[in-house]
């Protein structure tokens, strides 16, 4: 019995009722237990399906058409009841805080174990609260959780009934990455200490390399290979083909290095690159908090909006009073592109709701294009005010996107609001899904759908709440190249965001917010070469500027290219040792 | 002018329904064992119903308005209550004088006027003390179905995340339909804008709450729901918890006590509505 696979799959096939093809065909895969496995692909190769048939949910909860056989720790998934496979694995769900039934942490982590009628269950509610680290929230309500404390309690009610192995579903899609790679350090703690067999969905290479051991490449339901993560790293030409880049420190040893095995860590590539000892090291401090470059050149540009000694506070459900922002000045100028970072619950969509008007400040003013919120009506500040929340799925009023991106120019009884309302689809490249309900598009459309109706609305100030989250790489990237191709339309855009390259590829100035107040006000490399700053608000740069950093580049680079060409650059004037494995 | 306003109040209503959903202000039956909260509401539910007096409607009334302060009821349902129960006062009052009734047609219409605000205080006082597990725990200790006192703990869980979508969805209107034009006689304008876009409101509601349950449903199947409900083991420890003390023995002799004082009361003193 202990000798069999934690999973083994076994030409499996299976179709969802109605559906025209297979979403899985022909799987075969074992997964050793004790391992820690990531399954990567793009959207739509049926990585989730497949997780589900690992524990029962397909074919017992799915009923389709379903061949071959799926075992868990040596039971066939088709002789035990869903519930009876909840004990061998257990299932942490994309959308985790819907998976959360009951109202306190710990009824939620009780909840499976009182089900089953386990005598020790109490002993296995505080275990896992302990082996998470959440024992302190125990008597909490799920819903006053963090998105991260909320994924943990899930972790956790699932872990209580100690399953072999457990599956998490993209813990990064609904997580910034600080959160997500607290997620990973759980996970790995359970995986050491408990033997768990954890199987992680996961579209970014990055934390597949930090974290797992072995990883499945899923394309067009079926896996492509089943490899060592170092392997998998080094074929990152696969990786790329289905929609899951190659982490930026792999390209960048690549193209500087290409005989040099794949690095998995930041420390491992830095090791590969930086170890040469012909490389000056510009020892000069970071530019620490000074403006950089671009707010220098906006400075003198009229500003959008103003905001002078802001304060303001929410009243919490056992009566007291919380402080979210605390004498914040900030001017928003013409033709900026601010990025908004800090840690959770730094005040990030409380700002952005003040400019809307939505709320009034407790204290000090916000005027937009010199009109004071207080004085003027929301419904009035939108024409000149757009917020795009951070679930798009909240923007959705109507039944057809084409109705919601039409809504607003109707409303105000434009010219030629039709004319407008299909070039604006256009320009999202919608057009072909215009009259389909918003919510049943997939993430990217959907994303890009909420930048149509915002679009359609004309406004001189757009806010976007975490523009990038949960999207997978390619759905990412024409978002980002959508907000770039906005520069001429719209006169100052903010973003809210955690996705650090976001901040690297697109701000010009990024303002730090910090214990309810403005931490820092700079520009992209201001930010990442300032260490202090980046722990302190708990954000973590893009590899690709730590590998920087690891290396003394001073200011980091900001993106793959830009180490590259700088690398060259400095090793074309040395002629180091590696020199003559770079292609010129 | 209105928008700082209008926006607090948004959030204080869904403070303060929040607070009364999760009893978080403490209070006297908040203490108690949550059958026994059941059963002393129970007690008030009922007796009004068996009496025309309205002595001893008068006293019930009392007796609930103290249990009301005791359970320290938030200002939004007070303030909703004591809204109805003045306009219906009022109603009474001019119902009787249009169609040329005298006192005892007052009476007769206040009588019932009563009956209903003890029955409504007695609810307050009960379900603001109620947190939903101690509710959902109780129900099942008194044989209710399981699906029941579930759906009593899930409703309590939903609440804040529909109250926060719902938010979010009437500020969606707010900003994006059309601005609100002149406000008319007596406001009415704002008032069918506002009832439009609750009934708007509803459409978007209820298909992204559709889509969050599919994971609820999957995971109660992990989690041994309808397990539980096969087998009794789960229940027992479930309520293992729940134990009656001597106060709560003595909430329910009180109550009795009192409910007999009213009686008394009004027998020695009668006041009826009626002439019978």
């Amino acid at each position: 019995m202990s000798a069999a696979p934690a999973i083994e799959v076994d030409g499996l096939a299976f179709r969802y009722p109605g559906a025209a093809e297979d979403s899985l065909r022909g799987v075969d895969l074992t997964i050793e237990r004790g391992d820690f496995t990531a399954v990567v692909g793009g959207n739509g190769s049926g990585k989730t399906t497949l997780c589900k048939a690992f524990n029962g949910l397909v074919p017992h909860y799915w009923s389709g058409a379903f061949e071959g056989a799926v075992r868990v720790m040596g039971h066939d998934t088709r002789d035990l009841s869903v519930a009876a496979l909840s004990h061998l694995v257990g299932y942490v769900y994309q959308d985790f805080g819907n998976q959360l039934v009951r109202p306190t942490v710990r009824d939620e982590v009780a909840f499976a174990p009182v089900n089953f009628g386990l005598p020790d269950h109490a002993r296995r509610v505080d275990e896992a609260l302990e082996a998470l680290g959440i024992a302190h929230l125990a008597d909490r309500y799920t819903w006053q959780l963090s998105g991260g404390q909320q994924h943990l309690v899930a972790l956790a009610s699932v872990m209580a009934l100690r399953p072999g192995a457990v599956v998490v579903d993209e813990p990064v899609a609904e997580l910034d990455p600080a959160r997500a790679t607290g997620i990973y350090e759980a996970l790995s703690d359970l995986n050491a200490r408990w033997g768990t067999t954890v199987v992680v969905i996961e579209h970014h290479a990055e934390f597949v390399a930090r974290y797992a051991r072995s990883a499945v490449l899923m394309a067009d339901g079926a896996p492509v290979w089943h490899l060592p993560v170092r392997e998998a790293m080094e074929r990152s030409e696969d990786l790329d083909r289905h929609g899951v880049p190659a982490p930026q420190i792999v390209r960048a040893v690549r193209e500087l290095a290409p005989g040099a095995p794949a690095p998995l860590t930041v420390g491992e590539a830095a090791g590969l690159l930086g170890g040469r000892d012909d490389r000056t090291v510009p020892a000069t401090e970071p530019p620490a908090t000074e403006p950089g470059p671009a707010a220098a050149l906006t400075a003198a540009a009229p500003p959008v909006a103003e905001m002078t000694g802001v304060g303001h506070g929410y009243r919490e459900v056992d009566g007291s009073r919380t402080r979210v922002l605390d004498g914040v000045d900030l001017t928003l100028r013409e033709g900026e592109r601010v990025a908004l970072v800090g840690g959770n619950g730094a005040g990030k969509s409380t700002l952005l709701r003040l400019l809307t008007g939505l709320t009034a400040p407790g204290t000090g003013t916000v005027a937009v294009d010199g009109a004071d919120t207080r004085s003027v009506r929301p419904a009035e500040l939108a024409d000149r005010v757009c917020l795009l929340y951070q679930r798009p799925e909240r923007m959705f009023l109507k039944a057809s996107v084409r109705e919601d991106v039409a809504m607003f120019p109707l409303g105000r009884g434009r010219e030629g609001a039709d004319a407008e309302v299909a070039e604006v689809l256009e320009r999202v490249r919608l057009a072909a899904v215009a009259d389909r309900d918003g919510r049943l598009l997939s993430g990217g459309q959907q994303r890009r759908a909420t930048l149509a109706i915002g679009l359609a609305t004309r406004p001189s100030l757009l806010l976007l709440d975490e523009p990038t989250s949960s999207l997978d790489t390619a759905s990412r990237d024409a978002v980002v190249a959508m907000l770039d191709a906005l520069a001429g339309t719209i006169r100052c855009t903010v973003v809210a965001t955690h996705d650090m390259h976001l901040v690297a590829e697109w701000a010009q100035r990024v303002v730090v917010l910090d214990g309810g107040g403005i931490a820092a006000d700079t520009d992209p490399a201001g930010l990442f070469g300032d260490r202090a700053l980046m722990d302190a608000v708990g954000l973590v740069p893009p590899q690709i500027v730590r590998l920087g950093l690891e290396m003394g580049l001073r200011p980091p680079p900001l993106s793959v290219e830009e180490l590259v060409e700088r690398e060259r650059g400095a090793l074309a004037g040395k002629g180091g040792p590696w020199a003559r494995d770079v292609k010129r | 002018m209105g928008t700082r306003r209008e926006a607090l109040t948004v959030e204080w209503v869904k403070l303060e329904l929040l607070r009364t959903a999760y009893a978080t202000r403490g209070g006297m039956l908040a203490r108690r064992d949550p059958r026994f909260v059941i059963g002393w509401y129970l007690v008030f539910a009922v007796v009004p119903w068996l009496t025309h007096n309205i002595t001893v409607l008068l006293g019930l009334f009392a007796v609930c308005a103290a249990a009301v302060v005791l359970s320290r009821v938030g200002p939004l349902v007070l303030g909703l209550f004591l809204l109805g129960f003045v306009l219906e006062s009022l109603y009474v009052l001019f119902a009787a004088w249009f169609f040329d009734g005298d006192a005892a047609t007052a009476l007769a219409l206040a009588e019932l006027t009563l009956k209903l605000a003890t029955v409504s205080l007695a609810s307050m006082a009960a379900f603001v003390s109620l947190d939903p597990e101690r509710l959902s725990d109780a129900l099942l200790s008194l044989h209710a179905p399981a699906m029941l006192s579930f759906g009593v703990s899930y409703g309590f869980r939903m609440l804040p995340v529909l109250m926060e979508e719902f938010h979010t969805v009437v500020d969606g209107y707010r900003l994006r339909a059309a601005p609100p034009g002149p406000r008319g006689v007596l406001g009415w304008r704002v008032v069918l804008r506002t009832g439009t876009t609750v009934v708007n409101a509803f459409y978007p509601l209820i298909l992204n709450t559709a889509k969050r349950t599919r994971t609820t449903v999957e995971a109660l199947e992990t989690k041994g729901f309808t397990y539980a409900s096969e087998h009794p083991d789960g229940r027992r420890i479930r309520l293992a918890y729940l134990a009656a003390d001597r106060w709560d023995v003595l909430l329910i002799a009180a109550t009795l006590a009192l409910v007999a004082a009213c009686f008394g009361l009004g027998h020695h003193w009668p006041l009826y509505g009626t002439a019978g």
